[in-house]
């Protein structure tokens, strides 16, 4: 399978001593709230999935062991299979003649949280965008602090106007003055506080206005703030606080400066941070060791942090992979394999990841850390307020339910909905967590990619129990256009089978086929351009292998679903109005020259319009989204 | 899987309350700016209402001030020069300040941290709570009655820790702050009330990194929500334990954070009289098995208490149409209810 190698950072997986004669595997991830476990096994030659099971996360106390949550999840495959996998707290390997066991054991995780990186020295736009570039396929935030100096040379200082005028008492605006410099000093080491970063990125190539000066407040920053930091934490390591971050305290530097001062950041530094010198970031195409340094630290400081790492590496053919990159892998085969374009993306309890790959090697990935629909749903609430998330809900809904509800997730993100209104609420904040990372994904990316395949998972798009529900998601949340298809990864195995194939490359491409990619939810169309209100948006005639035909008029504002099930194909020949595109201009008809493939929902057609526009009006907006979701089967 | 045994997500220390324990917390005010001057030593015995520390608060840069300098080679026109700035401004000295705190807790000084923090290791009872807010508080749990918070005869002892059996509001909390309670204990609480008290937007207090600062800025005032948000009575069983123990001091933290994994707790240290009973420490198992009981904590049903009746074999479709592992509970009112496993979690 993926013979890529782990570009976004990170160590690649180690092959194990002879893995691809495995007969069976187990595969672990360990998300923020579950740890999901899958049991590959060879049917008639071909690997399968032969069980899975779920269980909480056991990261933190009174467990505080990762391999507990894993042992839950494997119990349930013991009790699905009738096999033993678990014997004295191991795992039972290799696979013995009993069919007790199994041959490889692999893990990927996701848990743990970020590395928090503070960017610092001379830290402009272009800067931080390359610093988020750098780490955007990664379980990693950065945190820009441009140094005084490089503030004060870079924003002009505002000239107070009029007999009133008076400088602000509070030291953040006004010129440059003795007491300004020191309020942001001070500003920057309580903000460094909050952050409790785990490693400094220092920028700058000394050219600027300021010189080298904004490296010397940099290390001058570390200096200080490492000392506020230890003290802290030394001072707190018995009061309860985690042991993991106790214990993560001594900073990790990486210099992408000017190179002439490396030696001297060194000496300012000494006895502070130990400093990595990677390439000076100046450029998108310099991002690449950055990556693979701030990959690097996520391992070493927050997976092998992981209370109960020890054992888990001890069971494993393979090093533990960070889920992302394991993803990463899968989606940029699926696109050389099948030589197209494929969107992936995984909404989780902490993060969302859209991953994006061209035919052509193009690849775009985005972990939006802390936006997820677990724990991080608090997050999502105060980036978009209530009413962007009030809007994808066919009801009324009062502030207080809506944070009653979001609070509730943050103290008890392992809960599932067990009512509609619920689930629809759980919904709303997934298509949310989506936008705000196509958001940001946009942001930081020059281009973007058209998908032809969509790939989706992450348990409340895979746990949806309708598939329109799923697709109903995908669709507002990434709002394709032209031709696609859905995917819904129920089996929740895509994000494992990157790291699967770099031990059993045959095992993971097989399983990708009999069972992780086998839920389409169908071909989607989406017209786009200007929709004639209250006309036909496009005519779609379907030609069943049966020979059946088919058309059906699509109304601007409507999703109509055509049947063609998962086992059907049919051609599909589209009539757009003058103003409607379909992929090919605005009016051009199409014809697909090969059969398209049906799937659990239908054909669906979206003649919604893009962008989406909800109306501002509720009642409106409300019997809007419920005759979407009766069309789709929401 | 194995026979009837499930760990689902649960409480720190495993259960929601724990009449007897061994547990070792340090005495600790909260603040980074605080400075405290230990009063007692290790292997001391202290009794809770014993003043175990002095405080004193030091101004806020003063570890600015003395960080060693040092440079990179002289650069031309240098805009700023920041470090004589900083050593300037940060020059405060410390206030002398004579107030006390006492150990909250009785049992053996274990150790003091480098901030003046005391360890004491204590035979206790463990409240936990599902939310709170505010730094570690230590005083004398009062039963809440309607009348006295008007005001009348009786009142609240100074430093009270008041237990409110059902929901509060946020005139209840601004009442009892008034009086000089120094924390509250209840069940349950509207968001909007809580941040109307605190004047914080709660999903970030909770989201904080920083638990220090967040707490920085909240009323004086420590409060702990047994069950959490919303409007849910306090389980008996909680109520008991809480009854049980009025007229002692506690240690009362009210910090939240799930970013750090710190919630809160209400210690209570055991009577002399019971610790010349027989010394049973709980080691609460948070497994759910058949007989177990434990709190629905989300839902329809939340707040609801049971025994685990039957942990079905397989999933179970709920109204939401989802599918789930799922238990039968006994409720306390004898009707039964079929739960995901994720929705409930192991109190005893």
């Amino acid at each position: 399978m993926s013979t890529q190698p782990y570009a976004e950072g990170g160590q690649g997986p180690k092959s194990s001593s002879n893995p691809t004669s495995a007969g069976s595997l187990l595969v672990a991830d360990c998300g923020t709230v579950f740890t999901k476990v899958s049991l590959f096994g060879l049917v008639e030659g071909q690997y399968r999935l032969m069980a899975r099971g779920e269980a909480p996360t056991t990261i933190a106390p009174p467990y505080e062991d990762i391999t507990k949550g894993i042992i839950q999840a494997i119990n349930i495959i013991e009790f699905i299979t009738g096999r033993l996998f678990i014997s004295e707290g191991r795992i039972i390997s290799p696979e013995q003649s009993s069919g007790d066991g199994v041959d490889v054991f692999i893990s990927t995780i996701s848990t743990g949280g970020p590395v928090r990186l503070v960017v610092l020295g001379a830290v402009d736009a272009a800067m931080e965008r390359f610093a988020s570039q750098a780490v955007s396929g990664l379980y990693a935030e950065t945190y820009a602090l441009p140094s005084p100096s490089q503030i004060a040379t870079s924003a002009p200082a505002p000239v107070p106007v009029g007999a009133g005028a008076r400088s602000s008492g509070s030291g953040t605006e006004g010129p440059w003055t003795p007491e300004r410099v020191a309020f942001e000093w001070e500003r920057q080491i309580e903000r460094i506080r909050e952050i409790q970063p785990h490693a400094a990125l220092i920028v700058g190539m000394a050219n600027g206005p300021a010189g080298p000066a904004p490296l010397q407040e940099a290390c001058q920053l570390l200096v200080n703030a490492t000392t506020e930091l230890n003290k802290q934490y030394r001072d707190s390591a018995s009061a309860g606080i985690a042991a993991a971050d106790v214990a993560s305290r001594q900073i990790a530097v990486l210099y992408a400066g000017a190179p002439q001062y490396v030696e001297a950041v060194r000496g300012m530094l000494k006895g502070t941070a130990e400093v990595t010198r990677v390439d000076s970031l100046v450029s998108q195409e310099q991002i690449g060791p950055t990556s693979i340094a701030v990959g690097g630290l996520f391992e070493r400081d927050v997976i092998q942090r992981i209370p109960g790492y020890a054992r888990l590496h001890s069971w494993s053919s393979s090093t533990p992979v960070p889920t992302a990159t394991s993803l990463s892998s899968l989606v940029r085969f699926l696109a050389q394999h099948y030589a197209m374009n494929v969107t992936a993306v995984d909404i989780g309890g902490a993060n969302t990841t859209l991953m994006m790959a061209g035919e052509r090697g193009e690849f775009i990935p985005l972990v939006n850390c802390g936006v997820g629909v677990g724990p991080s749903v608090g997050a999502i609430l105060q980036r978009v307020g209530i009413q962007r998330v009030a809007r994808w809900l066919p009801f009324d809904i009062a502030e207080d339910e809506l944070r009653q509800y979001v609070l509730n997730h943050m103290l008890h993100p392992h809960v599932i909905s067990t009512s509609q209104r619920d689930l629809q609420i759980s919904q709303a904040f997934a298509r949310e967590a989506l936008i705000l990372t196509v958001e940001a994904a946009k942001g930081d990316s020059l281009e973007w990619l058209d998908a032809d395949l969509i790939l989706a998972t992450g348990g409340v798009l895979a746990h949806a129990p309708k598939y329109g529900q799923a697709a109903l998601m995908l669709l507002d949340a990434l709002q394709p256009r032209g031709v696609t298809s859905l995917v819904l990864d129920c089996t929740m195995l895509v994000a494992q089978l990157g790291a699967v194939a770099t031990v059993a490359p045959i095992a993971a491409v097989q399983v990708n086929e009999n069972d992780a990619v086998t839920h389409r939810l169908g071909t989607c169309v989406i017209p786009f351009g200007t929709l004639p209100e209250n006309e036909v948006a496009v005519r779609v005639g379907i030609e069943y292998t049966s020979g059946r035909q088919v058309t059906v008029d699509v109304m601007s504002g409507s999703i109509e679903v055509i049947p063609l099930r998962s086992n059907e194909q049919a051609l599909l020949s589209l009539f757009p109005a003058p103003t409607v595109d379909v992929g090919l201009g605005p009016g051009e008809r199409a014809r697909a020259a090969e059969e398209i493939d049906g799937g659990l929902v239908g054909l669906i057609i979206d003649a919604r319009g893009r962008p989406l526009v909800l109306s501002g009006e509720g009642k409106e907006r409300q019997k809007r989204l419920s005759q979407w979701m009766q069309a789709i089967g929401a | 899987m194995r026979e009837g045994k499930v760990s689902t997500m649960t409480y720190q220390l495993g259960w929601s309350v724990i009449p007897q324990i061994l547990v070792r917390r340090e005495r600790w005010p909260g603040g980074y700016k605080t400075r405290t001057v230990p009063l007692v030593y290790p292997g001391q015995e202290v009794q809770s209402a014993q003043p175990v520390m002095r405080l004193e608060r030091i101004g806020s840069a003063e570890a600015v001030a003395t960080v060693p300098r040092s440079s990179l080679p002289r650069v031309n026109d240098a805009p700023i020069d920041v470090s004589s700035q900083i050593a300037r401004s940060s020059a405060h000295a410390p206030d002398q300040g004579g107030e006390t705190l006492p150990a909250g807790l009785g049992g053996r000084v274990i150790d003091i941290t480098r901030r003046g923090g005391v360890i004491i290791e204590s035979q206790a009872a463990v409240l936990q709570g599902v939310i709170g807010a505010g730094n570690q508080v230590a005083g004398i749990l009062t039963m809440w009655q309607a009348q006295t918070s008007r005001g009348g005869e009786q009142g609240f002892p100074s430093s009270a820790l008041l237990i409110v059996p059902g929901p509060l509001n946020s005139n209840m909390l601004r009442e009892a702050l008034v009086f000089g309670v120094v924390g509250v204990i209840a069940s349950s609480i509207s968001s909007r009330d809580l941040e109307s008290f605190l004047r914080v937007d709660l999903v970030e207090l909770i989201d904080c990194v920083d638990v220090e600062s967040a707490q920085a800025h909240l009323p004086r005032m420590t409060v702990l929500l047994t069950e959490g948000i919303g409007t849910i009575a306090m389980p008996t069983r909680t109520l008991r334990l809480l009854s049980h123990y009025q007229g002692l001091m506690a240690l009362l933290s009210g910090v939240t954070s799930i970013r750090q994994g710190v919630f809160p707790e209400l210690v209570i240290s055991l009577p002399e009289v019971e610790l010349q009973q027989p010394w049973h420490p709980m080691r609460p198992d948070p497994t759910l098995t058949i007989g177990a009981q434990v709190r629905v904590c989300s839902g329809d049903h939340e707040g609801a208490i049971g025994i685990i009746d039957y942990l079905y074999l397989h999933q179970q479709v709920f109204s939401s149409g989802i599918l789930a592992r799922a238990a039968r509970l006994r409720l306390e009112d004898g009707t039964l209810l079929t739960v995901p496993l994720v929705l409930v979690e192991r109190i005893s």
